[in-house]
């Protein structure tokens, strides 16, 4: 029977934006600290610290409303080159403990722990080990859930913050689970919310009460998921899948915002080399060729459009989905209304058709091995290191977000 | 206030008569160039111009214009513009019989045929886009027929690819005794050459990009046309086609078409003649299973035959044989049933002449009787 209960670890990184920058800058400890801009530029809070959290600071707040909540906060900018390699230190660490390790995001990953006992000890002991050689290796700290499925490691990962550990015994799955929050099982967004309570659920224990047909008949499918995850199993989408599975992503995009709302078309279609640019950078970690380019574009009033093209020929080059967004850039922009956004999204992930170019098939090439060279130095020295001259004029600072594509234990570039 | 209402609708008169048939006609021809969704009203709209005993009809979308002309009496000159669609379809359900076209007030315009009565909303004429005018020195004379064989046989290989604009047309090379037209879309091309023409006013080489829109139009406009000749001219920024009354105006394609001249394949030495219809009927039975997206088909060349097969995971398998007095190496190559069944409907019936080299070179095929155009086609193999 035992081998049948499986044991995973949520690791959750505590405030790591903001601890990753305690490390560098010590003088932030213990303060208030928000990450991700300054107080009165555009954007949002990608990061807060503990302190400032306690002012209802939260992430994906505007960094405008962060300052006005919490006035003595210290803002600092965003370091994704720092987060990606304290991330990469972490994976290490997380590497020496379990062979079957996934990275949710930048700073949390999910261990399948089980049958590690003789290697490693009980649940509790491994997790203290883990906690302990995160220390070291890293100079942060993390949280650690343990249960028998991901929904459970998840979810008492979250309770074990600051700085704990938290296992829930194989059988008290659906007793940890009945007095929270319906909100707090992963997957229940304001809306399903609503429509629970609608029902008279509130508790994750009220849903567990309820008839599973009741739920299907409501909710279909995901009502069959959503009873089971109320006895605390992995039911549903991404859940199902083991930890570690090579889950691909779907689609890959990369979005800026102005600081100053701009109608100037060079430094547009400037911004747009260089997202397509971040964009092809993922594809080929990925090992992907996209068929469907897209380009998103608010402007100055939000009023947001979006605009798709697929390809004949699936590409992974920056030069090629530059050119169809510019495309769709030129086709749709109303000249000299200000922009406030660009985004530039592939999606279609297709293996590539196998024909072979007439005219620019040594173009093809060179584009390729550059590319190729460019993306190893921006492996050594960092993102910035190397870009392409259109994309000069178009420079920002690149913001801070999960983005599980680019993150290592995650899809076919793991070496 | 009333007077200025008054001189707000001006003066501005039209009244003419005109044949339904006639009007539907040159209707019917110019509907490709009227703009379908467009964020400038004005041209959705025809350009009506009375004077003398003809009515002059332009559309445009601004790239692309159209400009006709019908029989008409004219009892008043003038003109106004009229919604496009509208009017076409309209005027195809009304009785074959004489049509009074009247300007209104306000820029409305009267339909009058027979016992039906209609009134449109028009826009000021004013608001139309003036259009190039026809260049008096410099024209070229190519003949209906040769520029409509041209046309047929390269014009599907243009890109569809908007964002490669420099291949979004197809190039036309003119010289003192011959003409060339040249399309691609980066995977094929598509190369016919007719010599033994004369071409007066053209002195060494006059490349000419055509855009793809104009092209479609042009084809349909010389395919119904009884005229012998086509007028071309072209100026820094337009080009121009007479196609008896009809005008053809197009906005020139900037940029440089790619040097085509440097991937026709010179040293292919595997070469076998089929009959076009075999091999055609071959590819279109076996790509039925070839994979959906990139419908690559595998060509297996060996002594006396000629191989084609295709496999998806999904279909199945399938492969079709071919006799031939083929006598060189073996060789595999797969390429895209698509770019070759485009081919071989264009060139028509009679035999085609492979060319091969090796699995990642260019094929080349032709007609095996070319004698008065030169047509040959490129096509890049697939990975397989």
């Amino acid at each position: 029977m035992s081998e049948f209960i499986k044991t995973i670890f949520h690791v959750d990184m505590d405030a790591f934006f903001v601890s990753v920058e305690e490390l560098f800058d010590p003088s932030l400890k213990g303060k208030a600290v928000v990450v991700g801009g300054q107080r009165d530029e555009r954007g949002v809070v990608s990061a807060a610290s503990y302190e400032a959290r306690k002012f209802g600071v939260h992430s994906a707040m505007p960094l405008r409303t962060a300052a006005k909540h919490c006035p003595h906060a210290i803002f600092v900018d965003g370091h994704p080159e720092r987060y990606r390699q304290c991330s990469e230190k972490v994976y290490e660490v997380l590497n020496s403990f379990s062979p079957q390790v996934e990275m949710a995001s930048i700073d949390e990953a999910y261990l399948d722990m089980t049958g590690t006992e003789r290697l490693h000890g009980p649940p509790l002991r491994a997790a203290q080990r883990l906690h302990d050689k995160m220390k070291l290796a890293t100079q942060l700290n993390c949280s650690i859930g343990i249960g028998t499925s991901r929904l459970i490691a998840k979810v008492s990962s979250a309770r074990a913050k600051p700085n704990g550990v938290l296992w829930i015994m194989p059988g008290q799955e659906a007793k940890f689970l009945a007095p929270l929050d319906v909100r707090d099982i992963p997957g229940v967004g304001k809306v399903m919310e609503q429509d629970l309570h609608q029902l008279g659920v509130y508790r994750v224990g009220d849903l567990a009460a309820l008839q599973e047909n009741v739920l299907e008949d409501r909710f279909g499918k995901w009502g069959m998921a959503l009873a089971g995850k109320a006895r605390g199993e992995d039911a549903g989408g991404w859940f199902d899948s083991e930890v570690g599975a090579d889950t691909d992503p779907k689609s890959i995009s990369h979005e800026h915002t102005y600081n100053d709302d701009t109608a100037d078309s060079e430094q547009l279609e400037s911004t747009l080399m260089r997202l397509s640019e971040m964009v092809g950078r993922r594809l080929r970690e990925n090992g992907l060729h996209a068929r469907t380019i897209q380009l998103k574009l608010r402007y100055q009033d939000f009023t947001t459009i979006t605009r798709a093209h697929s390809l004949a020929e699936p590409t992974q080059l920056d030069i090629e989905i530059f050119e169809q967004v510019r495309t769709l850039f030129r086709n749709n922009w109303h000249k000299a209304a200000k922009v406030r956004l660009l985004g530039v999204h592939v999606s279609g992930f297709k293996g590539h058709s196998g024909q072979i170019e007439l005219l620019d098939s040594t173009l093809h090439e060179r584009w390729n091995k550059a590319l190729t060279t460019a993306d190893r130095l921006r492996d050594k020295f960092g993102e910035s290191s190397i870009s392409l001259a259109a994309g000069m004029k178009g420079g920002f600072r690149e913001r801070t977000h999960e983005n599980p594509a680019g993150l290592p234990g995650k899809g076919r570039s793991e070496k | 206030m009333p007077v200025e209402m008054a001189t707000a609708t001006g003066t501005a008169t039209m009244e003419i008569t005109v044949s339904k048939f006639e009007l539907l006609r040159e209707l019917t021809a110019t509907q490709g160039v009227v703009e379908r969704k467009t964020t400038i009203p004005i041209l959705s709209n025809y350009l009506f111009e009375a004077g003398g005993d003809k009515l002059v009809l332009t559309a445009t979308d601004l790239d692309l214009s159209l400009r006709t002309s019908c029989n008409a009496k004219v009892k008043k000159e003038g003109s106004c513009t009229i919604p496009a669609r509208k009017l076409h379809d309209y005027v195809k359900l009304l009785p074959d019989a004489d049509i009074t076209i009247k300007l209104l007030e306000n820029h409305w315009v009267s339909i009058r045929c027979g016992r039906s009565n209609t009134k449109m909303v028009g826009m000021a004429r004013s608001n139309f886009p003036s259009l190039p005018v026809f260049p008096t020195a410099g024209v070229v004379k190519i003949p209906a027929q040769v520029l409509r064989e041209m046309i047929s046989k390269t014009g599907f290989a243009i890109a569809n690819e908007e964002s490669r604009y420099t291949l979004n047309g197809a190039l036309m090379v003119l010289k003192p005794e011959s003409i060339t037209m040249v399309a691609t879309d980066g995977h094929r091309l598509a190369h016919i050459e007719r010599s033994g023409e004369k071409f007066d006013g053209v002195s060494g080489e006059m490349k000419t990009l055509i855009p793809k829109k104009a092209m479609d139009e042009l084809k349909s406009l010389v395919d119904s046309t009884e005229a012998e000749s086509i007028e071309f001219a072209r100026d820094e920024s337009t080009l121009y086609f007479r196609i008896g009354p009809r005008l053809l105006t197009s906005r020139q394609l900037t940029g440089q078409f790619p040097n085509f001249e440097a991937v026709l394949p010179k040293d292919n030495n595997k070469l076998v003649t089929v009959r076009g219809e075999e091999l055609s009927a071959a590819i279109q039975r076996v790509a039925q299973f070839a994979d959906e997206r990139s419908r690559a088909v595998r060509f297996r060349l060996e002594k006396g035959e000629l191989k084609i097969s295709a496999s998806s995971t999904e279909t199945g398998e399938s492969e079709d044989t071919i006799e031939t007095a083929y006598n060189g190496d073996a060789l595999t190559v797969g390429f895209n049933a698509v770019y070759l069944l485009d081919f071989l409907k264009a060139s028509g019936n009679g035999d085609v002449r492979l060319e091969l080299k090796d699995p990642q070179s260019a094929g080349q095929l032709r007609p095996g009787d070319s004698e008065e155009y030169k047509y040959r086609y490129i096509v890049m193999p697939m990975r397989i």
